[in-house]
């Protein structure tokens, strides 16, 4: 299998602060990969960084076998590569079909569009109900939903989802999971950063642990998943952490 | 007297209908760009002076000056943008330490589109006669035509704005970029050529108030600053970065100026505005329309 995506050595940050400091990663076409990590270890700026909104400041980015690293994030889109942001970020003042529509904003058939609305109401038949209700009066796992279902529109080869089931009640949590799980089975490749560490290994093919901007650990998500040591070790705080929020 | 008075507020709705021009622009470079745009009565001024070259020197008729007008000073907008606001606003508007330095470069940039017009063409004030024919009888009233060229093209541009924003998919993306750079990005739109279009439509908007007042009033170079100033009125009278608010504010300010200026005074004509947005400030702060948390678009 040819890797979807390959990161190697990405150094960035914000500002003249350094986060990133050299990190690798590989996702290989078709897989589900799990990025996990404590609270502000640099997960979701090295999504950023992946997805064009913070340029790299070294280190390169290769995807589908080109380099898009310092690209305009909409370029990157165009390419078919989409992050779906922390925080269920929508734009509350617009429908939901809206908040939808604009994810296939690079796609310039309407057909294609349609196909691709038909595709993620599939996938998120409550968002069909919805379709003409601002998302700002949604339930977090609607918005939730809106926000992957956005990530969707496009059509894109792969998809980047950051925290997809944080603040969520538990059975919204499972629905998610599930949905990512159909998503991958048609077809899509993911990277999914999580605090559910549990769910995120039983789901993922293949995990890595961040810590302090560096990858410092990887394998096999069914080895990962029984190593205590990963977990006391890595992610005994934010286990804790969610558990909490549960 | 009731003559009187409907007389006025016609007036007062067709400058107003003006003021809502500029008004819009303010608040749409507002929502799109997060800068208070200072310079954008000198956009208007500029707007009027290549409606004048046009409708003079080319001798084109009236629409045809105010279509090319309004597309050429979009341009000229497009270009300020990229050229000299471009750096600052990508470091951050709004209440970042970079939007004040925008706001100073709004000033900047207001002094020295003054002066380059003023350069080019002299400090009198130029006559834009348009023969409109006659005045339309309503009843005993008698409306003059360059009014009623006023209310009909500012309400055509008005409807074509609301058309655009809520049901094409440029307008969609307008409407994302004014809430939310990053997700807009990240939905594949193109932010940058977006927010120099969001500029150029708030350009074009004031060039079609600068055209339109043109014939009524004198073109002149210092024509933007008093505009400018009843612009902010009516934006914040409306509620500050409201499309709603900015056309009501506008309407409002312009009637209530008439309707001073004809049964108090016509000297101190330019403080009926500030009398209403003072009012308008101590009722409801936020403006009409405007609501107290920051939603956009
Ligand atoms: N826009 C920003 N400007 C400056 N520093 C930032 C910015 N965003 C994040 N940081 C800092 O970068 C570091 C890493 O943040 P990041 O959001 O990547 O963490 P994370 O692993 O996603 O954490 P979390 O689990 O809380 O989402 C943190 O120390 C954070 O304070
Ligand atoms: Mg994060």
């Amino acid at each position: 299998m040819a890797a979807m995506l390959e990161i190697s050595d990405l150094v960035g940050g914000y500002g003249s602060v350094q986060i990133l400091n050299g990190a690798s990663l590989k996702v290989e076409t078709g897989q589900i990969a799990a990025l996990l990590g404590g609270n502000g270890t640099g997960k979701s700026t090295l999504l950023k960084a992946t997805s064009g909104l913070i340029k790299p400041w070294a280190g390169t980015i290769t995807f589908d076998g080109e380099r898009i690293d310092g690209l305009r994030p909409d370029t990157i889109v165009r390419r078919g590569l989409v992050q779906v942001t922390q925080g269920k970020e929508a734009f509350p003042a617009m429908t939901v079909e809206e908040n939808l529509k604009l994810g296939a904003y690079v796609v310039r058939s309407r057909a294609r569009m349609a196909a691709a609305l038909e595709r993620v109401y599939g996938y998120f038949p409550v968002l069909k109900d919805k379709r003409r209700q601002l998302s700002g009066t949604l339930s977090g796992g609607q918005l939730q939903m809106v926000c992957i279902g956005r990530g969707l529109m496009s059509s894109p080869k792969m998809i980047m989802l950051d925290e997809p089931s944080a603040a969520l009640a538990p059975q919204v949590v499972m629905e998610i999971f599930r949905t990512i799980h159909r998503i991958s089975r048609d077809g899509m490749t993911v990277l999914m950063v999580e605090q559910n560490v549990r769910m995120a290994l039983l789901l993922a093919a293949y995990g890595y642990v961040i810590k302090d901007g560096v990858i410092h650990l990887e394998g096999p998500a069914d080895k990962m998943i029984h190593d205590d040591n990963v977990r006391l070790s890595y992610l005994g705080g934010t286990v804790a952490n969610r558990e909490a929020r549960l | 007297m009731i003559d009187y008075a409907i007389d006025l507020c016609i007036i007062g709705l067709s400058v107003g209908m003006v003021y809502a021009l500029v008004a819009l622009g303010i608040s749409l470079i507002f929502s799109g760009l997060d800068i208070v745009h200072f310079a954008h009565g000198e956009i208007y001024m500029i707007g009027a002076f290549i409606g004048l070259m046009l409708f003079q020197k080319l001798a084109l008729p009236y629409v045809p000056t105010l279509l090319l007008a309004v597309i050429l000073t979009g341009f000229v907008g497009v270009f300020i943008e990229r050229v000299f606001y471009r750096r600052l606003t990508r470091a951050g508007g709004g209440y970042t330490v970079a939007g004040m330095g925008m706001v100073i470069v709004g000033f900047g940039m207001s002094i020295v589109l003054q002066n380059v017009a003023f350069l080019i063409w002299g400090p009198k004030p130029f006559p834009f006669p348009v023969p409109f024919g006659r005045p339309i009888e309503l009843g005993n009233l008698a409306l003059p035509m360059s009014y009623v060229w006023i209310v009909v093209t500012a309400l055509t541009l008005m409807a074509a704005l609301h058309l655009v924003l809520r049901k094409t998919m440029i307008g969609l993306a307008i409407r994302a970029v004014a809430h939310n750079k990053d997700i807009a990005y990240l939905s594949g739109v193109n932010v940058p050529l977006m927010i120099s279009t969001i500029f150029g439509i708030a350009c074009a908007l004031g060039a079609a108030a600068g055209v339109l007042i043109a014939p009524i009033n004198y073109v002149q170079v210092q024509m933007g600053v008093g505009i400018l100033i009843k612009a902010f009125a009516a934006a914040v009278v409306g509620g500050f970065g409201s499309l709603p608010g900015a056309v009501l504010g506008g309407l409002l300010v312009g009637v209530v100026e008439s309707l001073g200026a004809g049964f108090i005074s016509g000297t101190y004509k330019d403080i009926y505005a500030f009398v209403l947005l003072i009012v308008v400030l101590m009722v409801k702060p936020s403006g009409i329309l405007g609501v107290a948390a920051k939603v956009k678009a």
